[in-house]
């Protein structure tokens, strides 16, 4: 039997009514049209669909929607800030960062919430707060490129409410 | 895309009402704690509960508490994450955080919990597939068939214990608080496997684990987590190991055990206590423990890794970790 769910997307509540067996991406996808949140391997194993759960990177395709009453979720859609592209966006675009490009909402994900926690990373930092996201094409070498250009570009600036507040 | 399942789904606030449901509903139901193994294998159609009993509702079931007279008591919804950061748990049993921290992903560290991990279903590689995989091969003793497609003659299935904290768990001698409707018992984190990978866990009909309780560590005993996996990310164990001495390692133990999991449908614990009694850690003590670690497993083509290879590194496994110990560069090859 369908319930009522009330949670934050992207800083806008919504309450809808869902299916217990919808996942949190399909809730995404289909009934909020928030399709940048991608369907990897819908199993847990590639990191396609993270998205931020109360500001921490959760695997949407293996998260009902209704375990997330209450909080607040971050998709791709929602780190633009003040109609500009995150830091981390612009930094995966100027390094080429993407090929196909269906890793990278996920990504960019993983890595708002690594530099948000660890504003300047060492590698093997980067290369811990990346490993739950497989990218196929770019071998990763661009990918390591974008997240220190955009470390390096954060620094300069205030953390913004986009990025979602840790509630531990 | 794969779609889950329909099912109901129950958040009860307390664990008197999860228990009343979990009863209630009985094979029907199952319990849902961070979905992380649970979920995924409903994807692929290796169960189909009529409701999920949520933990999420439960504040009482989360966070890690001292325990009366020493040790803690983590509560079974806690996710490895908040176990793993721990600084209690860090300076009391760093091989709990350290299993903790070999899980999956960060990403599944921050979801999955203890309990779930504790309670993770026995796994193989003709089991962990999806439907239509296992419908073009003919279903397998686990679920659904006649034959273990791993050990053909086989009575009973051989999937494999594969979660990562168990070892160190069982060392630790922890134990796990189970609440049912009939009332509450403590069993050691140990007794709750078979040695049949479908029915892989001693738990009774309805009961929901509620705590896993950490005995203080004894003095003078040290216990290491080893895992070895094809990536250092994302992927299953192809073997465990938890090693533990006790004793002075220069002047002579007291004793040693070791557990060896992924090769059997329950953890393989060697107590090697006759073996180690008063003698010094030395790198031939070293080699003798981790060929008797070794005897007893039997590693068969449940994983994609050679059922020899993984015999054969739980020898070199158990030395490098004895060598960690022995602060020597290990020569284990
Ligand atoms: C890609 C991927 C990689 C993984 N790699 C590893 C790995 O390397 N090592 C590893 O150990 N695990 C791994 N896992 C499995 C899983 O993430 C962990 O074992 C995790 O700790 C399970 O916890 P959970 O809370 O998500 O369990 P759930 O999926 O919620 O539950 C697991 C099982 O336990 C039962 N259960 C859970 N809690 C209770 C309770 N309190 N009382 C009674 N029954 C309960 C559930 O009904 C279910 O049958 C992996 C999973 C994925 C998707
Ligand atoms: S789609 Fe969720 S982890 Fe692959
Ligand atoms: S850009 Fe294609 S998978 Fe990463």
């Amino acid at each position: 039997m369908r319930q009522i769910l009330r949670l934050t997307v992207n800083g806008e509540a919504a309450e809808s009514l869902v299916a217990p067996h919808q996942s949190l991406a399909d809730f995404l996808r289909e009934d909020l049209g928030l399709t940048g949140t991608k369907h990897g391997c819908d199993l847990g194993d590639c990191g396609a669909c993270t998205v931020l759960v109360d500001g921490e990177p959760r695997l949407s395709c293996i998260t009902l929607a209704l375990e997330c009453e209450g909080r607040e979720v971050t998709t791709i859609e929602g780190v633009a800030r003040d109609g500009r592209v995150h830091p981390v966006q612009e930094a995966f675009d100027r390094c080429v960062a993407a090929q196909c490009g269906y890793c990278t909402p996920g990504l960019v994900l993983s890595c708002v919430a690594l530099l948000r926690d660890n504003p300047s990373p060492s590698e093997a930092q980067i290369r811990a707060g990346l490993s739950g996201n497989i990218c196929r094409c770019t071998g990763y070498t661009k990918i390591m490129d974008a997240v220190r250009e955009a470390a390096v570009e954060l620094a300069g600036q205030a953390p913004s409410p986009a990025e979602g507040s840790r509630r531990d | 895309m794969m779609r889950l399942p329909a099912f109901d789904y129950r958040v009860p606030r307390e664990v008197g009402e999860a228990v009343s449901l979990l009863a209630e509903y009985g094979e029907d139901a199952k319990v849902l704690a961070g979905g992380t193994d649970l979920l995924p294998s409903m994807k692929q159609g290796l169960f189909t509960p009529k409701v999920l009993v949520s933990l999420r509702g439960m504040a009482e079931l989360r966070g890690i508490r001292d325990a009366e007279g020493g040790g803690l008591r983590v509560g079974a919804a806690t996710t490895l994450r908040d176990v793993a950061r721990d600084p209690r748990v860090l300076a009391l049993y760093p091989a709990l955080a350290d299993a903790c921290s070999t899980v999956a992903t960060h990403i599944i560290q921050g979801t999955g919990t203890l309990g779930g991990n504790v309670l993770l279903d026995t796994r193989c590689t003709y089991y962990n597939q999806s439907a239509f995989w296992r419908t073009a091969l003919g279903f397998c003793l686990k679920k659904g068939g006649d034959v273990c497609h791993v050990a053909r003659t086989s009575p009973t299935c051989m999937a494999t214990a594969s979660a990562d904290t168990v070892p160190a768990l069982i060392l630790m001698g922890a134990n796990a608080r189970l609440v049912g409707a009939a009332g509450e018992r403590v069993v050691p984190v140990e007794s709750l496997y078979t040695d049949d990978g479908r029915d892989w866990n001693t738990l009774r009909p309805g009961e929901l684990l509620t705590e896993v309780l950490l005995p203080p560590p004894a003095p003078g005993s040290a216990i290491l987590h080893r895992k070895m996996r094809r990536r250092q990310a994302i992927d299953y164990g192809f073997l465990l190991a938890a090693v533990r001495v006790d004793g002075d390692l220069a002047g002579g133990l007291t004793d040693a055990r070791v557990v060896v999991s992924c090769v059997g449908p329950r953890p393989v614990v060697t107590p090697l206590g006759d073996l180690v009694a008063g003698r010094p850690l030395t790198a031939e003590l070293a080699e003798e423990i981790a060929h008797a670690a070794a005897r007893p497993a039997a590693p068969l083509t449940t994983h994609g890794v050679m059922p020899s290879y993984r015999k054969k590194m739980i020898r070199v496994t158990v030395r490098r970790a004895l060598d960690t110990l022995r602060g020597e560069p290990s020569a284990a090859v």
